[in-house]
């Protein structure tokens, strides 16, 4: 799997070695390429069998915005909880702002490609974006923590 | 610029804050200054002034006039 710097074909089991998020939190299915510190690409298929859909909506199921968002993210995750130093490490979402264009409904693949603009002290900056049969489905731009990295960083008061 | 009037405009440009009110802020006095944006003001101070800071400096910047005292150590006379 690791070819040089270039992580390639990771499932989910192996995903789950990078980050914390566990099912039913767990909304990425495949990393395809991850070159850490720079960027990743993965995807998440949507089946009616996931556990939203029956209550988002009964009679028009359609993926909750609030899970888009998480699924982008978590690709997002791999560009910086591959790095050496923050790899496994929980990592929490401190500003997002996000665009959805299209509704994705049970039997959509959502391919993600998420770029890193920055990593430091804990504090990772980046953008992720959502595409259903090649077209621009959500995009969202995030700065995320990892608290156990940032908090070191905090201030004597 | 001056390297205060340098120094002033990061932290006003960090945290939204007039020239005023930069000049005696100090950490999780306002909203905007918390451990995120302290992470912020470090990045624009190193970017700003082309230095990289020592993590006990970062530390020990909890307001905007202990960075004037820190920046002498990188020879910046603030």
């Amino acid at each position: 799997m690791y070819n040089g710097s270039i992580l390639r074909n990771l499932d989910a089991i192996q995903i789950q070695e990078y980050q914390q998020n566990r099912y039913p939190w767990f909304f990425v299915d495949f990393i395809e390429e991850v070159l850490p510190g720079k960027y990743a690409r993965g995807y998440k298929n949507f089946t009616y069998n996931e556990w939203f859909f029956p209550p988002h909506f009964e009679h028009k199921p359609i993926v909750p915005g609030c899970i888009l968002i998480e699924s982008l993210v978590q690709v997002l995750l791999m560009t910086f909880l591959t790095l050496y130093e923050t790899k496994g490490k929980v990592a929490t979402d401190a500003k997002c702002q996000a665009v959805f264009k299209r509704e994705i409904k049970p039997g959509d693949r959502m391919d993600i490609v998420a770029n890193l603009d920055s990593y430091k002290r804990g504090i990772a900056k980046g953008n992720s974006s959502g595409y259903v049969g090649g077209e621009l489905a959500c995009k969202a731009e995030y700065i995320i923590t990892v608290p156990e990295i940032m908090l070191r960083f905090r201030p004597r008061i | 610029m001056t390297n205060l009037e340098i120094y002033t405009d990061v932290f006003v440009r960090t945290f939204g804050v007039t020239k005023e009110q930069a000049k005696t802020l100090k950490y999780q006095e306002i909203e905007a200054w918390d451990s995120v944006g302290h992470m912020g003001l470090i990045t624009a101070l190193e970017e700003t002034f082309g230095i990289t800071m020592e993590s006990d400096d970062i530390i020990d910047l909890s307001s905007f006039e202990k960075g004037r005292d820190i920046f002498k150590k990188y020879n910046i006379e603030i």
